[in-house]
């Protein structure tokens, strides 16, 4: 008996061995890669790049002495197809390997949260939307401090400015630029603009409601057109018979981007869901949710429900997919709320799924002009074995070259303003519906009164936004389906919102 | 002396599990000490050197995580660091609104379930309890949902339920029943009970239809010439022989049910009225990564399944009693 004890006190030392074995090997292997991180940095400081490139390009990439690979999370789609040739130019030019990972984007969050707090280094970039900037803050570099380091801060500078102001506010905290875009969602409202157009529809709808037809720029048109659009099949469109049921509007109403659309309809009001209190210094001093803000919360709750009459049954569950379907299978007359990256996409169902050959697509303002917007972006990690490797790859991933290729090949919406003021767009071929994207997109980003919104929006102030952000989903779901009765859903969301910010902020919020 | 080197080598024989009267094994008869080779090769050791590595895995994987998950149920925070508020979240789960509402709903969903795929199982399994043409390619194509990944079918079934496009909308229009709201909040919780059965029900069945070809045909032959109906004879003779196989598949059931998550992953994602335990579990832990209360909610899962598995258990041992006499 004795024996046996030995032999198994002997095989949990072993496995004790093994395990502590492996951790001190880990923590050696970081700290020598540390190290040589520290080494290179020195010697990447001898050499920094003065001169002020206004296009950046590969080209401008030093020699990078620290060669670690680098990682990174990506979401799926067709848009890293297109991307993952130019990181592999990437890599023949430094000799760093880039390791992309892809995921599903409803995971992304949560894979990035855990190594980002645990400090694993797994990734190098952080793969963000822009929401979460904030509440990864404190496991980001501020891309100034990097540029200091390995770059000039002019240099830059020069190159990010040609970014939309807009984005690059979203992706800032306490003023510091923590993530460069990829691409943007910015959302807009998409309407069919034959329909709109068309003379019998136009007259019928002033014959009805007492004024013209044109996109909506409040709730009271949306609404009169949403009814207006609605129709069984059998009935009239453009003077000819409709073979199946049609919607006014078509929703994202499912537990997913409902609150990238309820953002749109309560910004527009000029309301948030929490109000950001700042010192005179420009720092955070309160947040706080008052009876105004419930109230706007309320109201555009009740709106968004009186909305859904006039959308298919299925917007309770849908997603940006089902919308775009909608809407491109010619079921929908107007998206009221949706990623403007999906506007061509829309367009191209279009194209081919409606039997006019007159059918297009417009693009409009959401009500109020302040739609969701951010992007997805890339931030440096603090715990990479490479930061400088990070750095520059993050900066060629959002210089000119990769953001038209992002626009040009990858079918998403680059945030270069100099990429979207190419003429090319505007050409014949180009101008549907390219042409009329890019002229939405910078005339909202070059609004300045809406750069100041966003750069005051919760969202893009707390480091709770994030968990905030996903907690949305689901309450204002049970919001919409009526689950919770608007009351119920505004308690609940303002309880939620200020016990998360409570976990996740150190910004004192209150009610009032 | 002889009689204390007698003793010892009876306890040593005794220690590596050789009996004394069997001479060509007992190491000791050739006049040394069994190597450690040896005893753990013995009879008597030898079932511990195979478990080991088992105890080891289960002490490794399962229990060091269920023991940090009651320690993280008497804390609060999140990933980056937790404070100990003894039993404050157990206080706050019961007095939570949002926690008991999904717990109705998932014992709704177990017993709907259960009661469906029992049901279901045991009608075709009935059905095809006798030999017919192509009888192994359809016991074998019913057993396909459960080869599929669960979260591909809940995405797939997702489409298919679809208001305007989805197949099963377009069949019904067809036939002029007209479309139904399949995700309407009053019913979403049965279209995910009903995702359910649809995958688990050949579970039911297979096991069914195994008991019942293993049951005894004299049984049977006695009760028709006996002229006892065929009601009569599943309720007095088949319900009885096969309880042992409907516990069985109940506790089970039970028991992966109140871990329902994936078909709500791919469709409703817990809206619509459908959020059940696990789901709220995920939400917490990974969404807002509270990992307190979220460690405290799985740990009350935990507890609701031991409870209902101890019930069940007991009525299995009772059944399989019933079915020995």
């Amino acid at each position: 008996m004795k024996k046996f004890i030995v032999i198994i006190m002997a095989v949990a030392l072993a496995l004790t061995l093994a395990f502590v074995g492996c951790k001190t090997t880990t923590a050696e292997t970081t700290t020598a890669e540390t190290t040589a991180a520290a080494t290179t940095e020195a010697a990447a400081g001898e050499t920094k790049e003065t001169a002020e490139a206004k296009t950046f390009g590969l080209a401008d990439v030093p020699e990078i002495s620290n060669k670690a690979d680098l990682n990174l999370i990506v979401e799926t789609g067709g848009v890293f197809d297109k991307i993952i040739p130019y990181i592999e130019k990437f890599t023949g030019k430094t000799g760093i390997k880039v390791n992309v990972e892809r995921v599903a984007s409803p995971v992304v969050y949560s894979k990035e949260n855990v190594e980002l707090v645990a400090g694993t280094g797994v990734y190098d970039l952080a793969y963000v939307e822009t929401s979460w900037t904030n509440e990864w803050a404190q496991y980001l570099f501020d891309f100034r401090e990097l540029a200091a380091q390995y770059d000039t801060v002019e240099a830059f500078d020069a190159d990010i400015s040609n970014h939309s102001p807009v984005i690059l506010a979203c992706g800032q905290a306490q003023g510091k630029q923590m993530v460069l875009p990829f691409y943007t969602y910015h959302m807009g409202m998409f309407i069919r603009q034959d329909v709109y157009d068309d003379p019998t529809e136009q007259a019928a709808f002033k014959e009805k409601y007492g004024y013209d037809l044109k996109a909506a720029t409040n709730y009271k048109e949306l609404r009169d057109q949403g009814e207006f659009f609605t129709r069984k099949k059998g009935a009239m469109l453009k003077g000819k018979v409709l073979e199946q049921d049609l919607y006014g509007l078509a929703m994202q109403a499912g537990a997913y981007q409902d609150n990238d659309e309820f953002s749109c309809y309560l910004w527009g009001k000029g309301a948030d869901y929490v109000k950001v209190v700042k010192n005179a210094d420009g720092s955070l001093k309160e947040y706080v949710i008052d009876q105004a803000t419930k109230d706007a919360i309320k109201q555009t709750m009740e709106e968004y429900i009186a909305l859904t009459k006039f959308a298919s049954p299925g917007s309770l569950t849908a997603n940006f997919d089902f919308v775009v379907t909608e809407q491109g299978e010619g079921r929908a007359i107007v998206q009221n709320t949706m990623f403007s990256n999906c506007f061509a996409w829309t367009a191209g169902i279009v194209k081919e799924k409606v039997a006019d050959p007159d059918a297009k697509l417009g693009i409009y303002q959401t009500l109020g002009g302040k739609p969701y917007t951010g992007a997805w972006s890339f931030g440096v990690v603090k715990a990479s074995k490479n930061p400088e490797g990070a750095y520059w790859l993050a900066r060629y991933l959002a210089s000119f070259e990769c953001s038209e290729a992002v626009m040009k090949e990858g079918g998403q919406l680059s945030t270069r303003m100099d990429v979207l003021s190419d003429p090319e767009w505007k050409n014949a071929e180009n101008m549907y519906p390219f042409g009329i994207l890019v002229d939405y997109l910078l005339s909202n980003w070059t609004d300045q009164s809406y750069v100041d919104f966003i750069k005051n929006a919760w969202y893009f102030n707390s480091t709770a936004a994030g968990k905030v952000y996903e907690m949305q989903m689901s309450v204002l779901s049970k919001g919409i389906s009526g689950e919770l009765t608007v009351d119920a859903m505004v308690k609940e969301l303002v309880s939620q919102t200020i016990s998360l910010t409570s976990k996740f902020d150190k910004v004192p919020i209150r009610e009032e | 002396m002889e009689k204390g080197r007698g003793n010892k080598k009876e306890e040593i024989d005794d220690m590596v599990g050789v009996k004394n009267n069997d001479a060509t094994l007992s190491v000791y008869s050739l006049g040394r000490k069994p190597s450690a080779w040896e005893t753990l090769s013995s009879e008597k050791y030898f079932k511990w050197v195979l478990l080991i590595p088992l105890i080891l895995v289960l002490l490794i994987f399962m229990l060091y995580p269920l023991i940090y998950c009651i320690y993280n149920s008497f804390r609060e925070g999140g990933l980056q660091g937790t404070i100990f508020v003894a039993l404050k979240n157990y206080q706050v789960m019961l007095r939570d609104k949002s926690f008991w509402v999904p717990f109705r709903r998932t014992i709704e969903v177990t017993a709907i379930c259960i009661i469906c795929e029992l049901l279901i199982g045991m009608g075709i399994a009935m059905l095809w309890n006798r030999d017919f043409k192509g009888q192994n390619l359809i016991r074998g194509l019913v057993l396909l949902p459960l080869l599929v990944a669960p979260l591909i079918l809940s995405l797939v079934w997702n489409f298919l339920l679809e208001y305007n496009i989805g197949f099963i909308n377009q069949l019904l229009n067809v036939m002029h029943i007209g479309r139904v709201k399949w995700w309407d909040s009053r019913i979403a919780l049965y279209t995910i009970c009903g995702i359910t059965i649809w995958q688990w029900f050949p579970f039911s069945t297979s096991v069914l239809l195994a008991g019942l070809k293993s049951l005894p045909r004299d049984v049977f032959e006695a009760a028709r010439v006996d002229g006892s109906s065929s009601w009569f004879t599943f309720r007095k003779l088949t319900l009885p022989m096969l309880s042992p196989l409907i516990v069985i598949i109940t506790l089970l059931r039970t028991m992966w049910l109140i871990r329902l998550f994936d078909p709500l992953y791919g469709t409703t994602r817990g809206a619509v009225n459908t959020e059940l335990l696990d789901w709220m579990v995920y939400r917490t832990a990974f969404v807002y990564f509270d990992v307190g209360y979220a460690s405290t909610l799985a740990i009350m899962c935990l507890f609701i399944t031991i409870i209902l598995g101890a019930l069940i258990f007991r009525q299995l041992i009772r059944a399989l009693n019933a079915a020995n006499k």
